[in-house]
């Protein structure tokens, strides 16, 4: 195969999702959000957030805590350090096959 | 900077969404500038003169800030918007751009005052790496925010220019001038309460427009 056909090959297919990827990418950048954070900057709904978060606690990318707010329940969510490796290999990966 | 880059920069921008990052410095600079006008005012040995008044009034007024702030996130932004935690490294790197800042401020200030320098000259180096921050920290995430950051700069350079004795009529006859430059006292005057009262005013806008823009959901779990 081509090196750079196999580069694009290569690229976790996980996180190449657009979905996947923004979870991903906003999670890269802080130590927890919640689910409503999530849902306000990706514009998702509710059933396709679940699915794309599930897909990725499965891939062990992210952490997730079920807690409460006062109240009321709360999903905090976190990536794993698998996960934090992952997108950064991902966005080397990336540059790299662009 | 790339798509994904623009991503991960979201979360630190999200931080002043509801504008309480500019209401807190405001609100800080605003009681400084209070405090000042309070120990140009007062007479000699008064109790604004005091070392344990000054502890006081800025210890009350970082917990005011900090309690005030975090009683903001937690009953109007996180149930909104959602609720996000740093983490602890962007504190060291926000730590570490501050801290030269600083330094670069402090040794112009003791440059210019060291030679006698024009107060102009001080003024205007501080106002502007003020605004140089302001633009970088918040201006550059709400573009009305380029309105304030120009107003601010114009200001800087106005209360820099201004006719020395008219600076100076902020402190004239005041016991703080055994300590300090009338003209020193009234610049860091004036520019405390500019900067703060535009500070106030821009993070008030971004609240009410925060929460014309955003609803508060029905009680349901995640």
């Amino acid at each position: 195969m081509n090196p750079q056909v196999r580069k694009i090959a290569d690229i976790d297919r996980v996180i190449h999702e657009p979905g996947r990827l923004m979870i991903v990418a906003l999670l890269s950048a802080v130590a927890q959000a919640d689910f409503r954070y999530l849902q306000h900057e990706t514009g998702m709904n509710k059933g396709t957030l679940s699915s794309h978060i599930s897909r990725l606690e499965e891939a062990g990318y992210v952490a997730v805590l079920k807690t409460y707010r006062g109240k009321v329940p709360q999903t905090l969510l976190s990536l794993t350090a698998t996960g934090r490796s992952a997108f950064e290999q991902y966005r080397r990966k990336l540059k790299e096959a662009l | 900077m790339d798509q994904v880059g623009k991503l991960v920069e979201r979360p630190r921008l999200y931080s002043n969404i509801d504008g309480v990052g500019e209401l807190g410095i405001g609100f800080m600079l605003l009681g400084f500038a209070l405090l000042q006008w309070l120990q140009v005012r007062a007479p000699e040995g008064a109790i604004w003169h005091r070392m344990d008044t000054f502890c006081i009034y800025v210890g009350l007024m970082c917990l005011t800030i900090h309690y005030g702030s975090k009683a903001i996130k937690k009953h109007i932004t996180w149930p909104r918007t959602g609720f996000v935690a740093y983490r602890a490294s962007q504190h060291w790197v926000a730590a570490a751009i501050a801290a030269p800042i600083g330094a670069l401020v402090a040794v112009g200030m003791s440059i210019a005052l060291r030679r006698r320098w024009d107060f102009t000259t001080p003024g205007a180096l501080i106002g502007l790496v003020f605004v140089a921050v302001y633009a970088y920290g918040f201006a550059r995430t709400v573009r009305w925010k380029w309105i304030v950051a120009g107003v601010m700069a114009l200001g800087s350079l106005a209360i820099a220019f201004l006719p020395a004795n008219l600076i100076a009529a902020v402190a004239n006859d005041s016991w703080v001038t055994h300590l300090a430059r009338a003209e020193f006292v009234g610049a860091w005057l004036l520019s405390m309460t500019f900067f703060g009262a535009m500070l106030f005013v821009s993070g008030g806008i971004s609240f009410w427009l925060y929460l014309s823009h955003t609803q508060v959901p029905a009680e349901e779990g995640q």
